[in-house]
């Protein structure tokens, strides 16, 4: 496998789940609420006609919804309750993945995040996702 | 071939081709239920799949959906390519580590190109997800 090329300034995300470690590596760059992160597009993420896996897509959603979420409640225990998803473009290994996450609103129980996924600035997958704050009613 | 192991229901066979979702996998396919109407399939939650919370990760059960319906598509069509277009998923309730975890899918409706699909992913009696999605059956090219 050729290493990937991550972008200057970008670091390894830390993943705690045992399936977003073992889907990973992701990167990031910039804090809270600026925070983007990348991945890059091996063998293991593709289906057998070279495309990136739908199973994969919707796995880096959740994990940078996530960790949007994370951001926006200081680490608070959540669980994605809701995801909708829409696949516009294939990726293919190698790709480098570009994922912007953002909070669209809180509220005490709630958060809502979306996310848009780029490749080379081109748009190939969307996820609107609702979180909900464990222990909050 | 893979053996089954243990726990799956009668009839298993190994669904996992290749790629990502053999990675993710073992992935299963039961017998059809409903005289074919319900297409079924099935993978026992291992520690790869969980997340720190102790509990399925979502991502494998989205995964395990997306695998299920492309799968089901592909079966009703025959075509052999067919791609993921949309995919609404909640999240009922939790998968725990050892878990028989089952895909249950309906094809709402089928028209030349697109694929309705409704499904849901369940342990025994206790539903852990609900999903709709919308399939594109791809040309021969």
């Amino acid at each position: 496998m050729i290493a990937p090329a991550i972008p200057p300034g970008y670091r390894e995300t830390r993943l705690v789940d045992p399936f977003e470690i073992f889907v990973g590596p992701v990167y990031e760059t910039g804090e809270g609420a600026s925070r983007r992160f990348v991945l890059v597009v091996d063998a293991r993420h593709v289906n057998l006609r070279g495309g990136i896996h739908g199973g994969m897509l919707m796995t880096l959603a959740d994990l940078t919804l996530g960790a949007a979420v994370w951001d926006a409640t200081d680490n608070a225990a959540c669980v994605t309750m809701s995801m909708q998803t829409q696949f516009l473009k294939a990726a293919r290994e190698g790709d480098l993945i570009e994922v912007c996450p953002q909070i669209t609103r809180r509220t005490r129980s709630l958060v809502f995040a979306r996310c848009d996924f780029t490749v080379a600035g081109e748009l190939i997958f969307t996820a609107a996702s609702v979180w909900k704050l464990l222990g909050r009613d | 071939m893979s053996e089954i192991p243990p726990g799956l229901p009668e009839g298993a066979e190994p669904a996992s081709t290749g790629g990502f979702n053999l990675y993710i996998g073992p992935l299963y396919r039961l017998p059809d239920a409903e005289n074919g109407g319900l297409k079924r399939f099935a993978f026992i939650a291992a520690e790869k799949h969980m997340n720190a919370a102790g509990t399925v990760h979502g991502g494998m059960l989205m995964s395990f959906v997306d695998v299920a319906m492309s799968r089901t598509s592909r079966l009703v069509t025959g075509a052999p390519r067919c791609s993921t277009v949309s995919l609404t998923t909640d999240f009922v309730g939790p998968g725990r580590l050892g878990d028989v975890i089952e895909a249950r899918i309906r094809v709402t409706r089928q028209t030349r190109t697109m694929l309705f699909l409704s499904g849901e992913v369940v342990v025994g009696d206790r539903t852990l997800l609900i999903a709709t999605g919308l399939w594109k059956v791809d040309g021969d090219t």
